[in-house]
């Protein structure tokens, strides 16, 4: 187990190491000078503009841009924004939100996910097993941002229930409505996976035989089929935790949450190398770490996997 | 295997009453504020650090304006009138300015307004060394140019700047400038206390400025929170306790904050809001024509459309045959007013009866015979394309003007869309285009001459400045230049007046409409709301009582 585990942790670096290069690559070539870009429709003063190029060595080769940056990171430093921001104050700022939002969304369609999940597979075909698939049907064919502002529409304006925007430093609260949202479209898939899993599990022989030994339905239900149910489900949450951290973008911006989405879409459009960098390369550790511990789960879900 | 599932169980309890937690330690500081006469108000986070001269965006320009004031301050209108300067006298060819301060102006650290505090912070701007970017602005006072050079330290003054006695220093300028004094109401004009020059990095992040306002908390992303100065004695009235410029994601957010009462002011109506805006019931809508003039550009050097008789009669039948009222109406669901001249009617010194104002209005019949004209003199019935940046939601309009070219003139007209304002800017700047194009100005002065002299001089021509059409009218420069050493701002503003019946003949950009000064305010405004010659908020005159 822990061979493997210190493999896993050694691939990471190339992993690393081809990323960075990479976006830094794609973030070099977006078209367009965000120097030039700075001044706007004014005049450019071209000695101002160097000066600038040459603080933030943008009048260095790629190559030389991507080194110098790769140097500093090792020792922390992941440089400063244009407007003279350190790089890591920022996300600093912006990634508690995210995380905050994130964990939210993943315990709101983890739970309700899995509890409409169960009830529908363990009732096909009563009223309310129906009702659950129209409605996890509806969320998954209408995008999010559309569900986003109804909801805000609604509960925020209309009948002012919950905060119509987050703001900056969210409350629990404030992120109550954006949480749901963004949750809503993973929470019905997840309905739909535990239900067919439920319902096939539950055909299974081994449940005729648990109940044949006379265990009771509880414990049938916990140990046999709801074990088995779960691995897939467990799966699918392990590797949405990335896509909720990174893909936010939009259910930032319909609820103004400060968060590393809307940073991410900022230091893009701004062509802040630096920044896109960074942020990229956390989100895929975090993407990586989360597979990790997805598959360390596997074993403690089922035993015929073990790890060596 | 129970152990585990109940391990699972307790890890999940454990998260959900950890962000509980989070939830329930913050209060909610609406009602901290909720007694005091606090505006809030939409913004973006500002883009350079608050130095005046070093802010060319509004994200940053807008708390700036409210910092920091100058020697001159406008009205919401756009009328110049001394702030700091007691007197700004010009010697007879306007080419030397006399600048007195008033005494008793203080930054609110405590120390004076001196003429060093500004000699020193133009001196700091134009020098290459600081990198600033509005250091342009500087470029028409004498020694500009040695401050370019390379080697510099950054602590060189500008030679034509002398300080006489501490409330008095004069300027020379290259050149006779009679706009010269409404220039300096710009931000980067302002003046800068000695403190400045010991950190300039850590006066970005905490200014001090001589304004209505003074800076009271900058939380990054979040909010920058300015308060009443006390000290203040200028030509604004400051009606409120303070203004919070909140940072926002989008602005569909700041709206519905607007409408729910969470925000209180926003300068822009998001495009899904435009037809609605304006009979909301939760918001106070604002729709007037503004500053900013939309116009297209059809280059001089065209072939049938240089500046002679044949181009001439061709630009004007092309403005006749747009019906401008309709693409307002239809297109922009009335949120712009059809343009009467080459300014906008919040600039001193407009009018909408000039000389060949007619040449704006729709007139399809003429047109046709104007058209038929130039074809006596050469035979063309296009093509002639549009380009236009597709990213800024200027399509509609564009196709409107080509159909209605089509129609009212029957000539083979198209649009050519290109995707980003960066990609269009650079195709524009490097004189690539091969048809008329999509122009705009917002002015940075309330001044004719800022939309004059800026787009259509010969000096702005071949790439040194924003004459992107590359037009060329020796009569038109010489009214210019005259304004320019004018007397007084009536006087400049009448020869601006006549070069713009040249430029109303030559059409070297044919004006479509000014782009109206949208916004929303809440309800909880009870006073002062207006929008000014920028086309923002008159945020000290608005009041919550």
């Amino acid at each position: 187990m822990g061979k493997y585990l210190l493999r896993r942790i050694l691939q990471m670096i190339p992993v690393v190491l081809g990323t960075t290069l990479l976006v830094y690559a794609l973030v070099f070539l977006l078209p367009g000078d965000p120097v030039k870009a700075m001044f706007g429709d004014k005049p450019i003063n071209e000695a101002v503009a160097a000066q600038i190029r040459a603080e933030y060595h943008l009048d260095q080769p790629f190559i030389v841009q991507y080194f110098i940056y790769l140097k500093n990171a090792l020792t922390l430093d992941f440089g400063n924004t244009f407007a003279g921001q350190p790089v890591i104050d920022e996300i600093g700022r912006a990634f508690p939100v995210t995380i905050k939002l994130g964990l939210m969304a993943f315990v709101f369609e983890a739970i309700f996910g899995v509890v409409f999940g169960i009830i529908s597979g363990l009732k096909k075909g009563k009223w309310y097993d129906t009702v659950i698939l129209i409605v996890s049907l509806l969320l998954i064919s209408v995008p999010t941002f559309v569900t986003g502002f109804v909801l805000q529409y609604l509960l925020g304006i209309q009948w002012s229930i919950l905060p119509v925007t987050a703001g900056a430093d969210p409350t629990f609260l404030d992120l109550l409505m954006p949480a749901m949202v963004l949750g809503s479209v993973s929470m019905a898939y997840i309905i739909r996976l535990t239900r067919a899993e439920i319902s096939s599990n539950i055909a299974e022989d081994y449940v005729r035989t648990a109940r044949a030994k006379g265990m009771s339905n509880g414990q049938v239900m916990l140990r046999h089929v709801l074990r088995n149910s779960l691995i897939p489900v467990v799966t699918y949450l392990g590797q949405d935790i990335g896509g909720l951290m990174g893909g936010a973008m939009i259910t930032e911006q319909i609820f103004n949450i400060h968060g590393i989405g809307f940073l991410t879409y900022q230091s893009i459009l701004k062509g802040e190398a630096n920044l896109v960098v960074s942020i990229v390369t956390l989100l895929m550790l975090i993407f990586v770490v989360c597979n990790l511990v997805v598959d360390m789960l596997y074993a403690a879900l089922d035993p015929r996997i073990r790890y060596a | 295997m129970k152990k585990k599932a109940l391990a699972f169980a307790a890890v999940a309890c454990s998260m959900a009453m950890l962000l509980s937690a989070c939830g329930g330690s913050s209060s909610n500081t609406a009602s901290d504020t909720a007694g005091a006469n606090i505006i809030t108000a939409y913004n973006s986070e500002p883009q350079n650090p608050l130095i005046p001269s070093n802010t060319n965006e509004t994200g940053g320009g807008k708390p700036g304006d409210l910092l920091f004031s100058r020697l001159v301050s406008f009205d919401k209108d756009g009328k110049a009138s001394n702030e700091v300067a007691e007197s700004i006298t010009p010697n007879d060819d306007a080419t030397q300015y006399t600048i007195k301060l008033k005494s008793g102006w203080k930054f609110t650290d405590g120390t004076p307004v001196t003429a060093e505090s500004f000699t020193k912070a133009w001196s700091y701007a134009a020098n290459a060394k600081n990198a600033q970017k509005a250091s342009s602005f500087f470029s028409t006072i004498k020694g500009y140019d040695e401050l370019q050079a390379d080697g510099l330290k950054g602590t060189e003054q500008l030679s034509g700047l002398k300080v006489v006695d501490d409330t008095t220093f004069t300027v020379d300028l290259n050149q006779s400038d009679s706009v010269f004094p409404i220039k300096v109401g710009y931000l980067a004009f302002a003046p800068l206390p000695e403190s400045f020059y010991k950190d300039p990095k850590a006066f970005g992040q905490k200014p001090v400025g001589n304004g209505p306002y003074k800076l009271d908390h900058w939380d990054h992303n979040k909010e920058i929170a300015l308060v009443k100065n006390p000290d203040y004695k200028g030509n604004e009235e400051v009606k409120n306790d303070g203004v919070t410029f909140k940072v926002y994601t989008d602005d569909s957010a700041a709206y519905r904050d607007i409408q729910a009462g969470n925000l209180d002011v926003m300068e822009s109506v998001p495009a899904a809001f435009t037809k609605t805006f304006k009979t909301d019931k939760k918001v106070q809508p604002y729709s007037e024509a503004g500053s900013v003039i939309q116009t297209f550009t059809i280059p001089s050097t065209l072939d049938h459309f240089k500046n002679d008789e044949e181009g001439q009669l061709r630009r004007q039948a092309i403005s006749m045959a747009i019906d401008r009222d309709q693409i307002i109406d239809k297109v922009l669901n009335g949120n712009a007013t059809a343009a009467t001249d080459f300014t906008s009617p919040k600039t001193p010194g407009y009018s909408d009866s000039l000389n060949g104002a007619d040449n704006l209005k729709f007139n399809a019949k003429k047109a046709k015979e104007l058209w038929a004209k130039a074809d006596a003199i050469s035979k063309y019935d296009g093509p002639l394309t549009f380009s236009y940046n597709a990213d800024g939601g200027a399509k509609p309009v564009y196709d409107a003007v080509v159909n209605q070219l089509k129609n009212n003139l029957g000539i083979d007209a198209s649009t050519n869309p290109i995707p980003t304002f960066q990609e269009f800017r650079d195709a524009v700047t490097n004189r690539q285009m091969t048809g008329a194009f999509r122009t705009g100005w917002q002015p940075d002065y309330p001044s004719a001459e800022n939309y004059l002299w800026q787009l259509y001089s010969t000096a702005a021509a071949d790439g040194k400045g924003s004459n992107d059409g590359d037009y060329k009218n020796p009569d038109f420069d010489n009214l210019c230049l005259q304004a320019a050493a004018a007397k007084t701002t009536d006087d400049a503003n009448k020869l601006y007046q006549q070069a713009q019946e040249i430029l109303l003949k030559d059409l070297p950009a044919i004006p479509l409409y000014y782009s109206n000064a949208n916004g929303v305010a809440s309800l909880n405004i009870k006073s002062g709301y207006a929008f000014d010659w920028q086309n923002l908020p008159t945020y000290a005159a608005m009041s919550k009582k």
